[in-house]
C-alpha cells in the first residue's frame, strides 16, 4: 500500500467537523439493570435524607416546648405541668467523654499505626493487623462489660491518685466522691474502642509516604524516628487529622459502653473524675420510654442533634482523609 | 583469596583479572541452581574450570545488641525500684494502674537517659520512641486478647450447657438456689438470629446493588451517593434505632418487634457492606469487563456473570463482616426489639423480642448474681459468634490460587475491615476508568 | 579471584576503631569492598564483588540494568538492610574500618558515606535551606555559621546562583535538575567522606546532566565519588576508574572487569566488556 503524502490544507480553509454524538442504545434488560442500581443508590441517598427529616419532625414538638432553651438547659423532667429539659449537660458530657477518649486513644492509635507501618517485621505484621481489626469487631457491649468489671475497679485507684496529686488542674478536682461511674472512665473505654479505627486509617496513610524521601532521610544519617518525623508524619498529617476526627465521630456516638458505665446526672461539671455526667446517646438510651410523650420527643430531638453533629464531623473528616490520600495534602 | 587465573599487570600498576568470574556458585543453601560450567552465549576467553566456592555467610546487621538489651532491662528495673519508693514509701498511694503508668513513664525516661549517656541522644530518642510505639501496639493486642479470654473465663465455669441453649429467662426465680439450671439465652439467640438474618437478606442485596452502581455506572450521581454512603457509615447506631422507632413504631406502622430491629440493623449494615463490596469490586480487573463487553455481552450480563462472580469471595467476606458488625449492636435494639424474657420466634413481626446484646445490657445491671452470670454467658456466645465470623471472613478474603487453595492475602484485604467500621472515603478518581 | 582497582591495600586495617570521632569527617575516604554478596528474599543477586574505591577519585560502576550496581552501592552505605528480606555478606571497609563490624551504627556510617538517588527526593515539606541542613539536624550538629554552610554546599552542588534569593522556598518548587543538585548539596553539607550516586542524571535533561558532571569533577578532591551510570560517555567524562558489572542469564551479578577508565574503554581485556562499552548489548 502506498501512502500518498499531501500537505493538509491550511487550517483556515478547513471546517472542523462537529464531534460525533454517540448515542448508546441500551437494550431493555440493560435499562432495567441500570435503573435498578440507580434506584438502589438513590435509595441510600433518600434514606439519609429521611433519617434527618424524621428525627427533626418527631423531635420538633420538644423544640416547640423548650425553644432554644433546649440547648442551654439540662435535665429530663418532661412530665408534669412545668417540664424542664435540655441537652446542655449531655452535650458537655459528650464533649468531655470524647475529649478524654481522644487524649487517650489518639496517641495510642497513632503509635500503633506507626508500629504497624514502620516497625513491625513483615512476618508478624499481618497477624498484628488482624488483632487490631478484631479489636474493632468486638461489640461495644462487651467492651462495656469489661470496663465495668475489670477496668473500673483499677481505674478508681488511679483516679484517686490523680485527684490527690493533680487537683490543681480543674478537671482532676473532686468535689464529691465516689470516683466510679465517671466521665473519665467512660472516656477511657471509648478511647480504647477508637484505637483500632484511628490506627487503621493512619496505618494506610503512613504506608503511602513516598519511599524516595524515606530513603533520602535514612541515607543522610537519620534514625528511624527522625525519618518518620521528617517524611512520614508531615506526609501523613492530613490523614492523621482526618483519622482522629473520624475517631472523634465514633467517640461522640458511642452509646452502650458509656451507658453501662456512666452514673447519669444532669449537672454540667468539669470534674470528670467523679461519679456522674451524661452524654447525648446515653441520655437517649437510658431514658427511653420513661418521660411520656414529651420525653419521647425530647429524646428524638437529642438524636437529631447527635445525627447532625456526627454527620458534619464525619463528612469533614472523610474529606480531609481523602485529600490526604490522593496526595493533595502533601503541599503543606 | 589468591587469584588462580592469569593476572597481568595493567598499565599504571593496576592488577586486572583477565578472565571472567567462575560461573558456579556452589552454595546450595542460598542458591540451589546447578552450576553452569560454560556460558554458551558469550565469547569468553578460556573459561577456567568451575571451582566450587562457598559464599561468605550472610551478615546480620543488628540494630539491637546485648548492650541495648541491657540498657532496657536496667531501665525497667530501676524504674520499678524508683516508682516503688516514690509510690509506696514516700506518698503511700495504692492502685495497680497508677503504679503501672508511673513505672512505664519512668521506664521510657530512664531508657532515654541511659541510652543518651551510653550511646548518644539521637539513638536515645530513636530508642525511646521505639519503646513507646511497640508498647502501644502491644497494649492494644493485650487488651483484645485479654477481653476475649476474660469473657470466656467469666462465662464458662458457670455455664449450664443443658439449659443455656434450651431455656429462656421466664422461669427465673430470685430465691431459687439452682436458678442457673432453669435459665438460658435461647430466646436471645433466636431473636438475634432472626433479626440479623432478615437484616442481611434485606440489606445485602441493596448494598451490592449500590456498590455496583458506585463502581460500574458512570454519572453525576455516583459522587453524591458515595459521599452519602460515607457519611451514613458514621451514623450513630442509636440514631438508627430511634429513626426506625420514630418512623415506624411511633406512627403505629409496626410495634416493637424483631422486624423493626432488623430494619434498624439494615440502616447500619447498608452503608458498611456497600463500602466493603465497592472496595472488592474495585479490584476486579477492568480487562475482564472490557473482554465481556467486547464479546457483545450486555452490561447487566457483564456485571452478573463476570464482575460479581470474580469478586465472589470478597462479597462473601463483606457479608460475613457485615454480620459481625451488626450482631453485637445493642443501642438500636433498645428502641425496636425492646427485649423480652421469653422465646418469641413466631411473633417476629409483632412482638417484643430478645437479643443477645439486650440480655447482656439488661441483666448485667441487675443485682442478681445469677443474672450477671447469664449476662456473661450471653457475652460469651456473642463473642464466639463474632470470632467465628471474623475468622471465616479472613479466610474468604483471600482469593483462590491456581491450585484451588486460598492464596496468601494481598495488601488490599487488610483494609476491608476498616471500610466496615470507619467512614473512610473510598478513592474517588476511579470514575473514568 | 580478586578484582582490585589498585594494588595499594588499606594501611590500617588492623585498627577497627569505630569512626565516631570526626577528625576525618570531610576528608575523602577509601572504600574497600571484599567478597560482597547480596540476596533479596533468598535469591542471590550479587556474588563476591571485590572492589577498591580509591580515595579522592571518581569510580564509575557500569553494566546493564539488573546486574546489581544499585545493590552494591546500597551495601556500601548500609541502605541494603533497609529493604525487607534483603541479606548481604562480605566486608566493606571505610579507611580500614569495617562498616558492618560490631558496634557500628548504620546511621553513623551513612553520615560518612552519603548517597544521591536516581530520582531527586528533596523533603517536600522543607525549604531549600532546611533541606541543605537536614543531615546536620539529624546528627544534632549545629554548624558555626549556617548561612556559610548553606552557601558553601549549594555552591558545591552548583545551585547557589540559581537559588540564593529563594532559600525560603519549598524544596519541591525546584525543577528536576535543580532538585537533584539540591540533593547533592544536601549530601555534601554533612561533609561525607564518600558520595555514592545511583544514576543521578538518568531522570534529567542534558543541561542539568552537564552541570551535575561539572559538580562531580569539582567535588572529587574533597570526597570520593562512586557513580552508577548507564551513559558510557558520562562514565568516560567523569570517572577515573571504572568497574563493569554483569549478570549473565540466571546468574547473580559479578564484576567482570575493573580498572582505569581509559583501559576499560580503550583496551578491555574481556570480550564482554568490549561488547558492552561499544554498545553491542545491554
Ligand atoms: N527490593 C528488591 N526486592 C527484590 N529484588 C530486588 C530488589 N531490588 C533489586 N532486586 C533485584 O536485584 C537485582 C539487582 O538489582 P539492582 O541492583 O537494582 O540492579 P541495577 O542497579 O544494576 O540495575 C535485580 O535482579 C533485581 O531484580
Ligand atoms: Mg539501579
Amino acid at each position: 500500500m502506498t501512502i500518498d503524502l499531501k500537505p493538509s490544507p491550511a487550517r483556515a480553509d478547513r471546517d472542523v467537523p462537529a464531534p460525533l454524538t454517540l448515542t448508546r442504545d441500551y437494550s431493555t434488560p440493560d435499562r432495567i439493570y441500570r435503573a435498578g442500581v440507580r434506584i438502589s443508590g438513590g435509595g441510600v441517598f433518600l434514606l439519609l435524607v429521611v433519617i434527618g427529616i424524621f428525627l427533626a419532625w418527631s423531635g420538633y414538638p420538644a423544640f416547640q416546648q423548650a425553644g432554644w432553651k433546649f440547648f442551654t438547659r439540662s435535665g429530663f423532667q418532661t412530665l408534669g405541668a412545668h417540664p424542664t429539659f435540655g441537652v446542655l449537660a449531655s452535650i458537655v458530657g459528650t464533649v468531655e467523654v470524647a475529649f478524654v477518649a481522644m487524649i487517650v486513644g489518639a496517641p495510642v492509635a497513632i503509635a500503633t499505626a506507626l508500629f504497624l507501618s514502620e516497625y513491625a517485621p513483615l512476618k508478624t505484621r499481618r497477624s498484628l493487623i488482624a488483632m487490631i481489626d478484631l479489636a474493632a469487631a468486638i461489640p461495644s457491649i462487651i467492651f462495656g462489660l469489661w470496663a465495668v468489671f475489670e477496668l473500673q475497679p483499677n481505674v478508681v485507684g488511679f483516679s484517686t491518685w490523680l485527684s490527690h496529686h493533680l487537683a490543681f488542674i480543674p478537671f482532676f478536682k473532686v468535689v464529691s466522691p465516689p470516683l466510679n461511674a465517671s466521665i473519665f472512665i467512660a472516656g477511657l473505654v471509648v478511647g480504647i474502642m477508637i484505637v483500632p479505627i484511628v490506627a487503621s486509617i493512619c496505618r494506610e496513610v503512613f504506608s503511602l509516604a513516598p519511599a524516595g524521601e524515606r530513603e533520602a532521610a535514612l541515607a543522610l544519617g537519620a534514625s528511624r524516628w527522625q525519618m518518620i518525623r521528617t517524611v512520614v508524619l508531615p506526609f501523613g498529617r492530613g490523614g492523621m487529622v482526618g483519622a482522629v476526627m473520624l475517631g472523634l465521630g465514633r467517640a461522640l456516638e458511642e452509646t452502650i459502653a458509656v451507658s453501662i458505665i456512666l452514673g447519669g446526672s444532669f449537672t454540667v461539671t468539669a470534674h470528670i473524675l467523679q461519679k456522674g455526667g451524661s452524654t447525648i446517646s446515653q441520655l437517649i438510651a437510658v431514658n427511653f420510654g420513661s418521660g411520656g410523650t414529651l420525653g419521647l420527643h425530647d429524646l428524638l430531638l437529642c438524636g437529631f442533634v447527635l445525627f447532625l453533629l456526627t454527620l458534619v464531623i464525619n463528612l469533614a473528616a472523610s474529606a480531609i482523609v481523602n485529600r490526604s490520600r490522593s496526595g493533595a495534602g502533601v503541599d503543606l | 583469596m589468591t587469584p588462580e587465573n592469569t593476572i597481568r599487570t595493567a598499565p599504571h600498576g593496576i592488577l586486572v583479572e583477565t578472565t571472567s568470574a567462575p560461573a558456579s556458585t556452589a552454595d546450595g543453601r542460598q542458591d540451589p541452581r546447578p552450576p553452569e560450567p560454560t556460558s554458551p552465549n558469550t565469547a569468553t576467553p578460556p573459561t577456567p574450570t568451575p571451582r566450587p566456592r562457598r559464599l561468605p555467610s550472610p551478615i546480620r546487621p543488628s540494630a539491637f545488641g546485648t548492650q541495648d538489651a541491657m540498657i532496657l532491662i536496667m531501665a525497667a528495673v530501676s524504674s520499678l525500684c524508683l516508682v516503688w519508693v516514690v509510690f509506696y514509701q514516700l506518698t503511700s498511694l495504692s492502685g495497680g494502674l497508677g503504679f503501672l503508668v508511673c513505672w512505664y513513664i519512668g521506664f521510657v525516661a530512664l531508657t532515654w537517659i541511659a541510652t543518651a549517656q551510653v550511646i548518644e541522644r539521637q539513638v536515645a530518642t530513636d530508642r525511646a520512641v521505639a519503646v513507646v510505639v511497640v508498647s502501644a501496639a502491644m497494649l492494644i493486642v493485650a487488651i483484645v486478647v485479654f477481653i476475649v479470654a476474660w469473657v470466656a473465663y467469666k462465662a464458662i465455669p458457670s455455664i449450664h450447657w443443658g439449659s443455656l441453649f434450651t431455656k429462656d429467662q421466664k422461669s427465673f426465680v430470685v430465691t431459687d438456689p439452682n436458678a442457673l439450671d432453669h435459665v438460658g439465652v435461647v430466646h436471645a439467640v433466636i431473636g438475634t438470629l432472626e433479626q440479623v438474618l432478615v437484616a442481611v437478606l434485606i440489606g445485602v442485596p441493596f448494598a451490592i446493588a449500590t456498590a455496583v452502581y458506585l463502581n460500574e455506572v458512570k454519572g453525576w450521581g455516583v459522587k453524591t451517593v458515595r459521599t452519602v454512603v460515607t457519611a451514613m457509615s458514621g451514623t450513630p447506631s442509636v440514631v438508627a434505632g430511634i429513626f426506625i422507632y420514630s418512623m415506624l413504631i411511633l406512627t403505629h406502622v409496626l410495634t416493637y418487634s424483631g422486624f423493626a430491629a432488623s430494619l434498624a440493623l439494615v440502616v447500619i449494615l447498608l452503608p458498611s457492606v456497600t463500602r466493603v463490596v465497592e472496595e472488592v469490586l474495585r479490584v476486579v480487573p477492568s480487562g475482564l469487563r472490557e473482554a465481556s463487553l467486547a464479546l457483545g455481552a450486555p452490561e447487566w450480563r457483564t456485571v452478573w456473570s463476570v464482575v460479581l462472580p470474580t469478586a465472589r469471595s470478597g462479597v462473601v467476606t463483606a457479608v460475613l463482616l457485615g454480620i459481625a458488625r451488626i450482631v453485637g449492636e445493642t443501642a438500636p435494639l433498645l428502641f425496636t426489639a425492646f427485649g423480652s424474657q421469653v422465646v418469641n420466634w413466631r411473633g417476629y413481626f409483632n412482638h417484643d423480642q430478645g437479643a443477645l446484646p439486650l440480655v447482656i445490657f439488661s441483666d448485667v445491671r441487675q443485682a442478681q448474681p445469677v443474672l450477671i452470670n447469664l449476662a456473661f454467658q450471653a457475652a460469651f456466645v456473642l463473642m464466639s459468634i463474632v470470632l467465628v465470623l471474623f475468622v471465616l471472613a479472613r479466610i474468604f478474603s483471600r482469593p483462590k490460587g491456581k491450585n484451588g487453595k486460598r492464596m496468601k492475602p494481598g495488601p488490599n484485604d487488610d483494609d476491608l475491615m476498616a471500610r466496615l467500621f470507619v467512614p473512610i472515603p473510598i478513592e474517588q478518581n476511579e470514575e473514568n476508568r | 579471584m580478586t578484582t582490585t582497582l589498585s594494588s595499594t591495600s588499606p594501611a590500617d586495617a588492623d585498627h577497627p576503631t569505630p569512626f565516631t570521632g570526626t577528625p576525618e569527617l570531610g576528608q575523602p575516604g577509601q572504600v574497600d569492598a571484599h567478597d560482597v554478596c547480596a540476596w533479596f528474599g533468598g535469591r542471590l543477586v550479587l556474588e563476591t564483588v571485590d572492589l577498591v574505591m580509591e580515595k579522592s577519585k571518581v569510580t564509575a560502576l557500569i553494566g546493564p540494568s539488573g546486574c546489581g550496581k544499585s545493590t552494591f552501592l546500597r551495601i556500601i552505605n548500609r541502605m541494603h538492610e533497609v529493604v525487607p528480606g534483603a541479606q548481604l555478606a562480605g566486608s566493606v571497609k571505610l579507611d580500614g574500618v569495617d562498616i558492618y563490624g560490631p558496634g557500628q551504627r548504620a546511621m553513623e556510617t551513612r553520615r560518612h558515606i552519603g548517597m544521591v538517588f536516581q530520582k531527586p527526593n528533596p523533603f517536600p515539606a522543607m525549604t531549600i535551606a532546611e533541606n541543605v541542613l537536614a543531615g546536620l539536624k539529624f546528627s544534632r550538629v549545629s554548624p558555626a555559621d549556617k548561612d556559610d554552610l548553606i552557601e558553601e554546599s549549594l555552591t558545591k552542588g552548583g545551585l547557589w546562583n540559581e537559588v540564593k534569593d529563594r532559600l525560603g522556598e519549598l524544596g519541591g518548587a525546584l525543577s528536576g535538575g535543580q532538585q537533584q543538585r539540591l540533593c547533592i548539596a544536601r549530601s555534601l553539607a554533612v561533609k561525607p567522606r564518600v558520595l555514592l550516586m545511583d544514576e543521578p542524571c538518568s531522570a534529567l535533561d542534558p543541561t542539568s546532566t552537564l552541570r551535575i558532571e561539572q559538580t562531580i569533577k569539582e567535588i572529587a578532591s574533597e570526597v570520593t565519588v562512586v557513580i552508577v551510570t548507564h551513559n558510557m560517555q558520562q562514565a568516560q567524562r567523569v570517572s577515573d576508574y571504572c568497574a563493569f558489572f554483569l549478570a549473565e542469564e540466571n546468574q547473580p551479578g559479578r564484576v567482570i572487569e575493573a580498572g582505569k577508565t581509559g583501559t576499560i574503554f580503550g583496551s578491555p581485556t574481556d570480550q564482554r566488556t568490549f561488547d558492552y562499552v561499544n554498545g553491542q548489548f545491554g
